[in-house]
């Protein structure tokens, strides 16, 4: 969540800009500049500043008394220091002045950024100078730990590369200047730029929900950014994954697999050791119990074949939250025991009836449901989709797949692994499975998507490969839809991949080619389930064959000296009968 | 002044909605006639998604019914450019971002605009996505509608400043359909749109009686009734003409 800062304010019409716009900060600059404002026109604009903008006032080496004075009079809600001011001025004007102080730095090279990483202010601001719009050499940031401002030339042009930084805030001025002063338009502009940004994986994502639930996922996003900076709850969701859930989940090396296919090592991560028997309890510990301190009393979420349902229900039966579930009607006869196992554990399960009666039609009547009651509810969203900020925070909670995958194959390879590897419907597994080796260039991520009877029937739910872009379930993404935009009806043979879209940061991934999505049709799905059933004593959930499958295509052409990583998402009992009806056995549940 | 501001001028306007090609599109011309014949002010013309996620099982079924039944943009169009022949009040589109996304926002409001369409409302479009739309809906002077709920708090004076054509106030919490008791504070919620803007707001969600329209029209600029017209419609089918008519005359009977 990057703020953004409008500097250098000293006329009047420029406050009615920022009070149209809405940047989080305003500054006035106290120093000599042409910019320059006094004690009184700063009083004047300060009091027609809409009260949710802060303002910052802009000193260069100026008497602690006159600073403490601007203060005492709440003419500023923050000092930003912009000359040679060094820790003992800055504590000698903390006992004077009770507002944050912004140190702004100089940067010339990477060690300017070295020496004041320790500085006493309370947050700092890196700048090429003092307002005279240039930039500097923005990769010495790289890494850079402590939250800072960003500020010196940034305009329309270089913005998006300014959010790849990530900085706390970015700071304008120049930028959206026309003639030396400040141009309404620029400044529209950019705070939308940003705000957008905010909620969005390049092009895709973003909210786009009925204003019934605006406010709520407007609180949430708030309440997540933080609480999952929040030590005690990182403790709690820690002791929940470690003692409760079975984490970290083994990386374990597929000895007879590797030998059968003759290249690459397989390791395989077993997400579907975990309690409930898949990765789907990762993300659902953290949301129960981000609800829970959010002071809710109730969760609902939709499920397709059931794992997710299952998952909430056994985090709010453990935290104690009354729980719904919203399950297809043609996915409650498919999965019985799963509903079954949902009613033991104190849940709820409504039968959807509306639409095509799968999953799609589960979640539009979760979010329905939601928008009947926001007040005591949250909604436990089971993958990386939906609307901003659910991609950000199931991928967060669902990232530490390859936290610890990484440290294990580390581990054990001593080197990152050629490739890793997972099913994609929504996309929660694999963006976990993907998170922490995104910024490892070298090492491919590969989603496997379901082909179903194939590509070139209608029976499949390859988003990426038929899909195209779209807006549905509250995010810009791809979906497989028709040529009016209505969303089609999708089909796999696994039940948790019959999604007919995909979560925004996947089709950002995919746009820039950092991941590659590779159709697996339910044959080759139901082979590699029997296979890895044979090879390695594991039956996997038929979501996961999909993995396993592109694994046994690829694996003998890589070299033996490489490794592969297959997220095994979940495992197979709920698949068994299936696969045997599939076989032409007749055997029900 | 343009067609919405004067379905608005000197009187509550009585907003009736219809789901576009159910039972089929023929059929929605005729109800389109008969209910401007019996005092319709405005029209909402509902283009049918495949997933209407803020709509109740009433609008859901007409809506799924109606792309059975081949409903699609195209022949929606040509539809209203039928009815624009003879029809003079506003005439909106109400229906989900994807069909118009999908459609291309230059190409769907030039069609918008050649046809006689006013103004459209787009529930999964919140006023953070706006910019989306808005470029090309001024270009071709169609008016964005937006909605105001019951949890839009300090939403609103932000919604209501940017608002143009009317408001859409939405009674209720949860999603579209009869409701016999309408518990949210609508009273304070106008207040603070009237504070803000002088766009008319019209009030729906849940409206059904003209008991409930002429109590709500007291304190609003005009009532919305959809479920219970594709109620009608659902147990007379192609007959439902003349209970249309009557209908919409008894509720806007109700509102002078």
């Amino acid at each position: 969540m990057t703020k953004i800062k409008i500097c250098g304010l000293f006329r009047e019409e420029d406050i009615d800009f920022v009070n149209e716009a809405k940047p989080d900060y305003i500054g006035f600059v106290f120093a000599k500049s042409h910019r320059q404002v006094s004690k009184e026109t700063a009083t004047k604009l300060k009091n027609k500043l809409d009260k949710n903008i802060l303002s910052v006032g802009v000193f260069v080496n100026e008497n602690i008394n006159k600073i403490a004075e601007i203060c005492n009079e709440n003419i500023i809600d923050f000092v930003q220091l912009h000359g040679d001011e060094d820790d003992k001025y800055i504590n000698d004007l903390k006992k004077v002045c009770n507002k944050k102080i912004i140190k702004a730095i100089k940067v010339k090279n990477g060690e300017d950024i070295i020496r004041w990483r320790n500085c006493q202010a309370d947050l700092l601001m890196f700048d090429a100078g003092m307002g005279e719009g240039k930039t500097f050499d923005w990769s010495v940031l790289k890494n850079f730990i402590r939250p800072y401002f960003l500020a010196g030339g940034i305009n329309e042009n270089n913005i998006e590369e300014a959010l790849n930084l990530n900085p706390f805030c970015i700071d304008v001025s120049s930028g959206v200047e026309t003639n030396k002063v400040k141009d309404k338009n620029k400044i529209l502009n950019i705070v939308r730029r940003i705000k957008m940004s905010n909620t969005r994986f390049g092009m895709y994502g973003g909210q786009y929900v009925p204003e019934t639930l605006m406010n709520e996922i407007k609180n949430l996003e708030k309440q997540y950014e933080y609480y999952k900076n929040n030590p005690e709850f990182i403790k709690e969701l820690n002791d929940l994954l470690k003692n409760y859930a079975g984490r970290p989940s083994l990386l374990y090396y597929a000895k007879n697999m590797t030998k059968d296919l003759g290249g690459a090592k397989i390791y395989l991560k077993r997400e579907d050791l975990n309690h409930t028997g898949s990765h789907k309890i990762n993300n659902v510990l953290g949301q129960v119990l981000l609800a829970k301190k959010m002071g809710k009393t109730r969760v609902i979420a939709e499920t397709g074949a059931g794992q997710h349902g299952v998952a909430t229900a056994t985090a709010a039966a453990l935290l104690g939250l009354e729980c719904e579930i919203f399950m297809g009607e043609e996915d409650t006869k498919r999965q019985a025991l799963n509903v079954y196992r949902m009613k033991l554990l104190g849940a709820k399960v409504h039968s959807v009836t509306s639409g095509t009666r799968v999953l799609k039609d589960a979640v539009n009547e979760t979010m329905r449901e939601w928008s009947n009651r926001v007040n005591d509810t949250h909604y436990v969203l089971g993958s990386v989709m939906g609307p901003h900020p659910f991609p950000t925070i199931v991928r967060d909670f669902q990232s530490v797949i390859s936290k610890e995958a990484k440290q294990q194959i580390l581990e054990y390879e001593k080197k990152l692994p050629y490739a890793v590897i997972a099913c994609v419907g929504g996309g929660s597994n694999s963006m976990g499975m993907f998170y922490n080796f995104i910024e490892e260039k070298g090492v491919k991520l590969i989603g496997c998507e379901a082909a179903g009877k194939g590509l070139n029937t209608d029976k499949h739910a390859a988003s990426i490969a038929k899909g195209k872009i779209g807006i549905f379930h509250g995010m810009k993404s791809y979906f497989c839809q028709d040529k009016y935009g209505q969303i089609a009806e999708v089909y796999s043979i696994s039940a948790g991949l019959d999604y007919p879209g995909i979560g925004p940061e996947h089709a950002y991934l995919h746009d820039t080619g950092r991941a590659e999505y590779v159709p697996v049709t339910d044959e080759e799905a139901v082979s590699a389930f029997e296979y890895i059933a044979k090879t390695e004593g594991i039956i996997c959930a038929i979501e996961s064959a999909h993995a396993v499958a592109y694994a046994r295509k690829i694996a003998p052409k890589i070299d033996k000296n490489e490794s592969i990583i297959v997220c095994l998402s979940g495992r197979g009992d709920k698949d068994v009968a299936a696969i045997a009806r599939y076989r032409g056995e007749k055997i029900y549940e | 002044m343009n067609r919405i501001e004067s379905a608005f001028k000197n009187k509550k306007a009585f907003i009736p909605f219809i789901t576009a090609g159910y039972p089929n599109i023929n059929k929605t011309e005729d109800f389109i006639y008969k209910m401007v014949s019996a005092g319709a002010d405005l029209i909402e013309i509902g283009i049918p998604f495949s997933d209407p996620l803020a709509e109740g099982p009433v609008i859901q079924e007409s809506s799924q019914k109606a792309l059975e039944a081949g409903t699609n943009l195209d022949n929606i169009f040509e539809l209203v450019k039928k009815v624009r022949k003879t029809v003079t009040i506003p005439l909106v589109f109400m229906t989900y971002i994807n069909p118009v996304f999908s459609y291309g926002y230059d190409n769907f409001f030039k069609q918008c605009s050649l046809i006689g369409i006013d103004g459209i409302i787009i529930p999964d479009l919140p006023f953070e996505e706006k910019n989306e739309i808005s470029d090309y809906a001024k270009k071709y002077d169609v008016k964005i509608i937006s909605l105001i709920a019951p949890t839009s708090e300090q939403r609103i004076e932000e919604i209501a400043k940017d608002a143009e054509g009317f408001l859409y106030i939405v009674s209720s919490m949860g999603v579209t359909g009869v409701r016999n008791e309408i518990k949210t504070d609508l009273k304070s919620i106008l207040a603070s749109v009237k504070n803000t803007t002088s766009v008319p707001a019209a009030i729906g969600f849940g409206i059904h009686s003209p008991e409930q329209a002429k109590e709500m029209s007291k304190i609003s600029n005009g009532v919305i009734v959809g479920s219970a017209i594709i109620k009608i419609i659902k147990q007379y089918g192609p007959d439902a003409d003349k209970y249309i008519y009557d209908y919409v005359k008894s509720m806007k009977g109700a509102m002078n």
